[in-house]
Order: structure tokens, then sequence, then C-alpha cells
């Protein structure tokens, strides 16, 4: 049952070395006094699922659905159940997530733990908005029912998985008619237009997102593809299919660099003639577009990759992003996969939650060691500047300092960690 | 569509691939099954998670390795579309061949007691003249390899029964006897071994199960690939063969 294993995170960066368990049934899930973290799959980027020389519990095999019921659409199911499984069980049935972040490959757990943001999270909040209740074992043994209001919920919810193992979760979806979404893409040149955008669609779009090109420069700084859709009326309740390409290798370092980013990003960015485009599409490429290559985050080589997700407040208005931009398209970093959105007001139970009133950028950058590094140091100063945050869930390399001062409900949180858990982010944040 | 209920006895229920082939089938249509296992828990388990699919379950603790142990009975009053057998177990060889205990269990696990519930099940079938025996055979039965051939020898036996028992039922092709050999599959029992390239999700090998039950395939690789990869194993010359750690 447990062996001593390499693990990764998404990133790459930094695999450890752990005893991981790999339970399959409820009765095989067992705790040791100290040092344990649960690990779902593997999609946090840095740290944060991560604990070199710990034990490590592997959930994804326990994805039993324990219950659902088809008038209210709540589910109840074990935590290591991803995402996508609940997607192809409840889709055809007329359900869905009531918000789904960027990937299907997360556990339910996972996303509690994270407390992940979709696309809806103007209107929706967070994932943890969704979750009525969940199960926790703690490494004394002790299981614990937690309902919305609690305090172990609230401290579980973006409480990184060290508030103990979520064992099961009940989660509330929502009604759908058609796996389809209207979707409308419309280009902007720069955050001002973004953020016109972004006010006009709030009320109308139930999903906005806007990919921007973190490459242009000058004139052009800011371009981006502010995409918006709603729930379809027309189509019918066909899932995802499982399966596709996959990258099993690491590339070889050299088959991402600023040419071929800067192609990609410019050849994305002409990809329709006029200034909106209009196109009816099924979840899967709308919600989930990178899950069609399986293992995608390879194509960084064995160097690994960071990605930077912050968020800065609507008061400081759009100059902070303005700034990051000029500092990302100046170092000739940075990915095709940047990612620029607005948080809505809606407040999550967790205490350690992510997202904030204001607008969130999220970039992929290939890891080149220092120069990367150095760059988000300077991105860490015009954050820190407008009084915005980091996303402990896409972080490696984070100050303590930004860290505390990002969640201002950290005093809370602490006392409802669990003794027996930590993980390597966690660590670092307390050394 | 067909909306008749589809009536599976699942042998070893709690294999993480036979669990994946009912969860694809009740997907597909109303099904009714016969979990039989030795932890009751467990299958309850199985169960409840296929009721909320829509399948209907039925749960049986029975030992399966014990001859005696009467089973049949519990067939009686249905008329079964699907024998599942799907027990196993993949052992440490090294561990295991220095127990002289140990290999008959393992051999008496994945050959001996499978090989007993085809023949009840076979008799079964030739009364009712219709109906699928599925067994998950491996590819490690291809050849046997220097990591893993207490396993693969035993998968060997499965596959020249299981082939056998297919001519028996040449005159009915009513009846088919499908042989699943599903390659490198990330599951509970192969958990402690390190993921490469080659290995499949049990969801997705659980799913190409079904689909090759349903069509009454006589051998399937899951996934089909590995047709491509065992066919260049057992045709690679000794001498080249033996210098692979394969």
């Amino acid at each position: 049952m447990n062996t001593t294993r390499q693990m990764h995170s998404w990133g790459r960066i930094r695999p450890v070395t752990a005893d991981v368990a790999s339970p399959a049934w409820p009765d095989q899930i067992s705790l040791h006094e100290t040092n344990n973290l649960a690990f779902g799959l593997g999609r946090s980027y840095g740290d944060s699922c991560l604990l070199d020389g710990g034990h490590m519990i592997e959930t994804r095999f326990l994805d039993r659905i324990l219950s659902f019921d088809t008038t209210t659409g709540l589910l109840r199911a074990e935590g290591g159940i991803s995402l996508d499984a609940i997607l192809r069980f409840a889709v055809p049935k007329g359900w869905f997530l009531p918000t789904t972040p960027g990937t299907r490959q997360v556990t339910l757990g996972g996303a509690i733990a994270n407390d992940v943001h979709g696309k809806n999270h103007h209107q929706a909040g967070c994932f943890g908005n969704h979750v009525p209740c969940f199960e926790l074992l703690r490494s004394d043994g002790s299981r614990h029912t937690c309902p919305e209001g609690s305090e172990l919920h609230a401290a579980t919810i973006g409480g990184l998985g060290l508030t103990g193992l979520i064992t099961w979760a009940e989660l509330q979806l929502v009604p759908i008619h058609s796996a389809l979404l209207d979707v409308e893409l419309v280009r902007f040149n720069g955050l001002d237009e973004f953020l016109e955008l972004s006010k006009d669609s709030a009320e109308s779009w139930e999903h906005t997102v806007a990919w921007i090109d973190c490459l242009a420069s000058g004139r052009s700084l800011g371009r981006g593809i502010y995409i918006r859709g709603n729930w379809s009326k027309f189509g019918d309740l066909e899932p995802h299919k499982t399966g596709g390409a996959s990258i099993p290798l690491d590339f070889p370092d050299f088959a991402l660099n600023r040419f071929s980013i800067h192609a990609f990003n410019t050849a994305y960015y002409h990809r329709f003639l006029g200034k909106t485009n209009e196109l009816r599409q099924h979840y899967s490429p709308f919600f989930h577009p990178l899950d069609s290559v399986q293992g995608w985050s390879r194509i960084y080589g064995k160097r690994g990759f960071y990605q930077y997700q912050c968020v800065t407040p609507f008061e400081a208005g759009p100059e902070p992003m303005n700034e990051m931009l000029q500092r990302i398209a100046k170092s000739g970093q940075g990915s095709f996969l940047a990612v620029l959105k607005t948080f809505g007001d809606v407040p999550s139970p967790g205490m350690l939650s992510f997202p904030s009133p204001g607008i969130t950028l999220a970039l992929d950058f290939a890891n080149q060691g220092a120069s990367t590094l150095k760059l988000f140091d300077e991105l860490d100063a015009v954050v820190r500047q407008a009084q915005g945050r980091f996303y402990p869930a896409k972080d490696a390399r984070m100050s303590r300092a930004d860290f505390e001062r990002s969640f201002p409900r950290l005093d809370a949180f602490r006392p409802h960690v669990d003794p027996g858990f930590t993980s390597d982010f966690w660590n670092r944040m307390n050394s | 569509m067909s909306t008749e209920r589809y009536h599976a006895a699942v042998f070893g229920a709690t294999s993480a691939i036979a669990i994946e082939t009912m969860r694809a089938l009740a997907a597909e249509r109303p099904a009714h099954f016969l979990l039989m296992g030795r932890n009751h828990d467990r299958l309850e388990t199985i169960a409840n998670d296929l009721r909320q699919r829509g399948a209907e379950c039925d749960v049986a603790t029975v030992d399966l390795l014990n001859p005696d142990e009467d089973w049949k009975q519990r067939l009686d009053g249905t008329r079964w579309d699907l024998f599942y057998i799907a027990h196993g177990s993949l052992p440490d060889q090294a561990e295991t061949l220095a127990d002289r205990h140990a290999i008959g269990r393992e051999i008496d696990i994945n050959f001996i007691s499978p090989a007993r519930i085809m023949s009840v099940c076979a008799s079964i079938l030739e009364d009712q003249q219709q109906g699928t025996l599925a067994v998950i055979g491996s590819v490690a039965g291809d050849r046997g390899r220097q990591s893993n051939y207490l396993y693969g020898s035993t998968k060997a036996a499965l596959a020249t029964f299981t082939g056998g028992m297919r001519h028996q039922f040449a005159g009915t092709p009513t009846v088919k006897v499908v042989l699943l050999k599903p390659g490198m599959t990330d599951t509970p029992m192969a958990a402690d071994l390190p993921k490469g390239p080659l290995f499949s999700s049990a969801e997705k090998v659980g799913h190409l199960a079904w689909r090759a039950i349903r069509k009454g395939k006589a051998v399937a690789y899951l996934p089909s690939w590995w047709w491509v990869i065992m066919n260049i194993i057992r045709h690679l010359p000794r001498l080249i063969f033996h210098k692979t750690s394969l």
C-alpha cells in the first residue's frame, strides 16, 4: 500500500520524495501522527500539494458517488472524485458544476481545499460557495461533519489541505438545458477597453474571461480577446469525451521561446477578422480547453514552469495591470496562456480564499531560473503597491510577508490547522 | 439503445477495472449487477455508487478461492447477459517466488479460481444458449519476461483456457467468450509502480472493456495499441530480448 515515490506538482519544478499511500477504500485511509498531506490529481502548480519526506495520501481512488438528488441537484461524493467524473455523471441528467476551474482534472477535495474559481465568479462566487457540508478526517482519528457556517467549514475552504483530509463532500449542482454555450469573442485593445467590456458583460453574461497577449508592447500593449458565454437553449446533454491527445514526455527546452510564443499570440489575436465573433461551443473547449491535451505542462520541458496569479483591487484601477504587462513584455518572458478576469463581490466562506473584488491576471512562465524570479520580484512590488494578493495554489515562491498580507484572516485560520498536517508551502510560510 | 435490463454477475467486483466497466455499462443502459467478492463493506460501497448511476445491485459475500463455497445458487432464477470474472493479484515476484506457499496462492487467485468459475458459468451459458463470458487476462501473458513471469504465466494459462472454451462454443454464435487484456493500468493494484507514458487510466480501460464485451470480441487489448507493442515483444529474437530489462 505504501511506497516511497517521487511526486510532482503541475509546474514540475521541484519534485519531492514522499511516503505515498494510495487507499482505494474508506477503511484503508490511515493517517500518521505527523506530516500528513492529502494529494488529489496534482494540479496545484507549486508546492502547496507537496510534502517532501512526509506521508502523502493519494485520494484519487476514493471516487465513489454516495448520493444524488435528481430533483435538487445535491451531490454527495468521496473527496477523490474528479470534476471530470462528476460532469460525465451529471451532464446527461441536466446538471453542471456550480463553477469550474480551467481544468476538470482536479478532485472534489482539491477544489474545496483551494477554493477554486471559474469564469462565472462575478455571479456565482467560488467553489466553496456551493459546498453545503463535508466530512473531515483529522490526524487524531476524529471525524468532523462540517456544515456551512461552522468554523472548520470556513477554515477548510481554501485551507490548502491543512485542516485534515476531506473524506466526502456535498456539492450543489446547477441545472442546464444543453451542454452547449452561446459564446461571443470580442477583441480589445488595452486595459480600459477590457474593464469596459467587463462592466457591460457582468450582468448579462454568466461566464466571462479574457485572453491577453502578454508579449505585445507599445501601441498593442494589453491587446486581447474578451470571451463571454451563456448556457445555450439549443443542443443536447452530451458530456465531454474522455481521452484525447497526450504529451507523455518533456519537450526540449528550446521548443518554447519568445519567437514561437510571439508567433502564436499574434496568430491567436488575429484569428477572426471583425471586432466580434459569435459561436456556439460545447462546454469542454469553452471551460477546459487544455484538457484535450493530457499532460500539457510537459511542453515546458524538464525545468518545469511557474504560474503567476495575482489580483489587484478595482480601486487601484488598470494602472497596476498595465505596469505588470509592460514589465512582462519587456522581459520577453511569459506565454500564450495569459488570462485576465474580473472577480465579483460574492464573498466566499473560506478564511484563506484567494478571490477578492478586482482584476486577476494569471500566466505561465517557463522556468528560466534567476531571470524569471527577478521578473516575479518586480511584479510582486507592483501588486504590493496596489494592495493586491497572491494565489497559493499557483505559487512556488511567494514571500512569507506577501502571504500574510494577502490573507487578513490568517490568524483566525491558524488554530484550525491539524497539527498532524502540513505541506511544503505551509512550511515555507512558517519558517 | 436497449431498454431491457442487462444482467451481469461480476466475480471479484472490487477490481478497479471491473468497477469502471460497470460504471460504463450503467451509463449506457439499464443494468442489474450481482456483485461478488470477499469484503462485504467494499461490495456495498460499490453497489451504492452504481445505484446512484441507475443500476440495480445485489451483493453476495463469497470466498471465490474456496472450491466448496456455494455461490452457484445465487445465480439461479436470472437469465444472465454477462458473467464477468475480474479478480486477480499482481504480486511482488521476488518475494512470492521465495515463499513456496505464496506461489500456489498466486496461481490459485489468477488461474485456478477463475477457471473453476468459468466452468460453472459455461454450463449455465450452455443451458441459456446465449450470453457473454468475459475474463480479465493481461498483456503480461503474451511472453514470459523476467520482471513478472509468475503473474504472466498465470494469465497465459487463463488465456489458453479461455481460448479453449471459445472453441467449445464455436458452434453457438450467441455465446461469446471474451478475453480482455489490459496493459499497464493506473489502479490501486499498481499504485506502487512508477507511472510511465504507457499507463492508461482504469476509467479508460473499463470503458474499452465494456465496448469489447458489448461487441463480443474474442480477444481485446486495452487500449488496442498494446496489440502492436506485444506483437513486437513476442517476436523479438531471443538474443535481443535477453538484452532488455522488460
